[in-house]
């Protein structure tokens, strides 16, 4: 998908710089959480260091750490196993539901957040769900790439494919999307052209597509601006190609 | 036929008596409003775009609600076409007897719901609950008003009527019945903390979820839902089933009117450009997916609705509930949400509620809740005529003389003698001879029959002693007599 974008990107070089300005400061301005690494993979492998530490850091310490990534082969190349035990964090790739690992191997979540889950368990398709649920619940980030981003809303659009599961960027306390600065576009309209596009190709819309712009909030007590409600608490976004 | 609306639960004289007495609730409602309509203000002035972009979403709104039964179908072929389930529900007692239908063959215990307007005006949470199903509210404003065991008092903040003290005493007596520990103290992120805990393992336990839906896109059925906590996320990921009750008037027809219309809740809702989530729902899980609902429902909600197109009325169906003219109500300002006994409340609720439930159902909210002073229909980005629907049902109402003699007589004797020039004349000099007996102290008191009731509670300023018509006259014969 992120070829896709990058393949129907409407402008050149040259307007990357302005748009990649405009999402970082509306991103920002929603209490999320932005790196521009400039200078290639390298640069962004470290950004990405630099996040875990921002984003994760303040967990409580005799907890294991857990970060649950899609598993894509665009992802691959930054070669986050290495990278995240090195910030303390143990690797979980999304399990991919055709032709990747089954859920079998997959960790057992071991603290208290999964007890919830086999209340589900009498359906046979269910403990599969259930299991990657409290996996991702139990998880202290997700790492994701996005499909487009939009700069003037401070938007980033995530597509849920069997490769790129929803859960990621719901429900573990943290979520990390990596973006490339040519994914961005102006408005709603524009990133919304390249859903029509995907749509043409795949005879429809995904089963899910999210629009995320920055971490969970309500206003629902005296208007008082609370964030990390029910989604993540933090959202952060690294931008730069690798 | 009209639809069926829950019962307003006490009278008029008794909710607006209520309501008045209740300072906190004033406070709270005076300043979440004026905060909103603030904020819609200035987001507006920041994004030109939005407003170019409103101006053809009318367009866009009103376009499908003209074609709606040929949508209708297109987005039921779409949605079936893609392994998910449609029904159409006539009323409360079609969506209440589907949801339970479903909840039976998948063995449903626990159901997890997501803020929605159409399911509070079927009363659904009640009727699964009396069939013994756990239902959760989970957007935290409908989870303080659930706890509270209240109606919604804001199409969209609806607890906001709610101190953090109030929120506090909930959340410690819930604690208590579950069992775990209470708040920390009652700031906003102590609080929150609280609910995110509860809400976290009923999101993870639950069978089934239900949420509302924003708007539906005919051309290849997909549910668009819009909310800033995440929970509509959580809803219609997590549980193994997700039942969507929606209005029909939700639909729109194509992706292209999607453009304009998706940025619209928010601009006028919070002065957000966008709200945190937005979720385009095409179907059930795909083949190969391992998250999201085995099965996808559409319950698509008429309860009066079709009635409208075509009538006087067709354009109250393109609120995108917004809650824009509430904020700007000088009578829900004064008088909060849950004074007009509907889930529907504010200038769209005084429309609204009497159309979907019947005049019968709330006949004073036209005749008493407005002021007809227009701040609505300028503030609805969906350039809804709310005042001139309001005079409408108010001219329903008196044809069907639901009016006392006295009250028809009198305005039937004013529109007669304010018909001509020498019954407005007349009528003047009666008045400024009555005000002699009847004014004191500056203001009208006393007076019998219908102007002492009017007079009451309210200040009439007396009568200039000489009115403009004779003014002139008189000026007009002065300036004859010197050339």
């Amino acid at each position: 998908m992120t070829r896709h974008a990058n393949a129907e990107s409407p402008r050149g070089a040259n307007g990357d710089a302005a748009l990649v300005e405009e999402f970082v400061e509306n991103w920002r301005g929603l209490d999320g959480d932005a790196w521009i690494a400039s200078g290639g993979r390298d640069a962004v492998r470290r950004a990405i260091g630099e996040a875990v530490k921002a984003m994760v850091g303040d967990g409580e310490p005799e907890t294991r750490r857990r970060a649950l990534a899609w598993a894509t082969a665009d992802l691959a190349s930054l070669e986050l196993p290495g990278l995240l035990a090195e910030q303390g964090l143990d690797y979980v790739p999304w399990p991919s539901g055709s032709g990747g690992r089954g859920t079998a191997d997959l960790p057992v979540a071991t603290d208290d957040r999964d007890s919830g889950a086999d209340v589900a368990g009498a359906e046979a398709a269910a403990p599969s769900s259930a299991g990657l649920q409290a996996l991702a619940a139990s998880s202290d980030l997700g790492i994701t790439t996005c499909s487009w981003v939009v700069a003037e809303t401070g938007t980033i659009a995530l597509y849920a494919t069997p490769a790129t599961g929803r859960l990621p960027s719901l429900l573990p306390t943290a979520h990390l999307a990596l973006v490339r600065p040519s994914q961005i576009v102006k408005t709603v309209a524009d990133g919304l052209r390249l859903l029509a596009d995907y749509m043409a190709q795949h005879g429809g819309p995904p089963s899910a597509v999210n629009l995320i712009s920055g971490p969970s909030r309500s206003a629902d007590i005296e208007g008082d601006l609370a964030v990390g409600v029910h989604g993540p608490r933090r959202a952060g976004v690294i931008i730069g190609d690798w | 036929m009209p639809g069926e609306l829950p019962p307003a639960g006490a009278t008029w004289s008794e909710r607006r008596r209520r309501a008045l007495a209740d300072p906190a609730m004033r406070a709270a409602v005076a300043k979440s409003t004026r905060s909103l309509a603030d904020k819609k203000e200035a987001a507006f002035a920041a994004y030109p775009a939005g407003e170019a972009m409103r101006k053809r979403a009318v367009i866009a709104r009103r376009g499908s609600l003209a074609r709606l039964d040929t949508l209708l179908d297109e987005l039921t072929r779409q949605i079936e076409a893609r392994g998910g389930h449609v029904s159409r529900a006539a009323g409360p007692a079609d969506v209440g007897r589907y949801v339970l239908d479903v909840a039976r063959q998948r063995g449903v215990g626990r159901v997890v719901k997501s803020k929605s307007m159409a399911t509070e005006e079927i009363a659904l949470n009640e009727q699964l609950e009396e069939a013994g199903l756990h239902v959760r509210e989970t957007d935290l404003g409908e989870y303080i008003i659930q706890l509270a065991g209240e109606r919604p008092a804001h199409i969209l903040v609806p607890a906001s009527h709610k101190t953090r003290q109030q929120v506090r005493t909930l959340f410690d007596e819930e604690a208590t019945r579950c069992a775990v520990s209470p708040p920390t103290g009652d700031a906003t992120a102590e609080l929150t903390a609280f609910a995110r805990r509860q809400l976290r393992e009923d999101f993870l336990a639950a069978d089934m979820g239900i949420s509302g839906g924003n708007f539906l896109v005919a051309e290849t059925g997909t549910l668009v839902l819009i909310t800033n906590e995440g929970n509509g996320r959580m809803t219609t990921s997590l549980p193994r089933v997700h039942i969507a009750v929606v209005g029909i008037d939700k639909i729109v027809a194509t992706w292209m009117d999607l453009h304009d219309l998706l940025q619209q809740p928010a601009l006028s809702g919070t002065g957000q450009r966008l709200s945190t989530y937005t979720t385009f729902i095409t179907g059930p899980r795909r083949e190969g997916e391992l998250d999201g609902p085995e099965e996808f429902h559409l319950v698509l909600l008429d309860n009066g609705r079709h009635e409208l197109l075509g009538s006087e009325f067709e354009d109250v169906l393109a609120c995108i509930r917004c809650g824009a003219c509430l904020n700007v109500c000088p009578v829900f300002r004064t008088i909060g949400g849950q004074a007009y006994g509907s889930m529907y409340s504010g200038p769209i609720g005084v429309v609204l509620t009497p159309l979907l439930g019947g005049l019968d159902r709330a006949p004073e909210l036209p005749k008493s809740a407005c002021a007809l002073c227009y701040a609505c229909a300028d503030a609805c980005p969906m350039e809804i005529e709310l005042p001139r629907h309001i005079l409408a049902l108010r001219r329903t109402e008196i044809e069907r003389s639901m009016e006392p003699w006295t009250v028809r007589l009198t305005f039937e004797l004013w529109g007669r003698f304010w018909a001509n020039p020498a019954g407005f004349r007349f009528t003047g000099r009666m008045a400024r001879l009555g005000q002699r007996i009847y004014m004191r102290d500056g203001r009208l008191q006393g007076a019998p029959g219908l102007v002492g009731g009017w007079t009451a509670t309210r200040d009439a300023p007396p009568l200039a002693r000489e009115s403009f018509h004779e003014w002139w006259r008189r000026r007009r014969r002065a300036s004859r007599a010197g050339t």
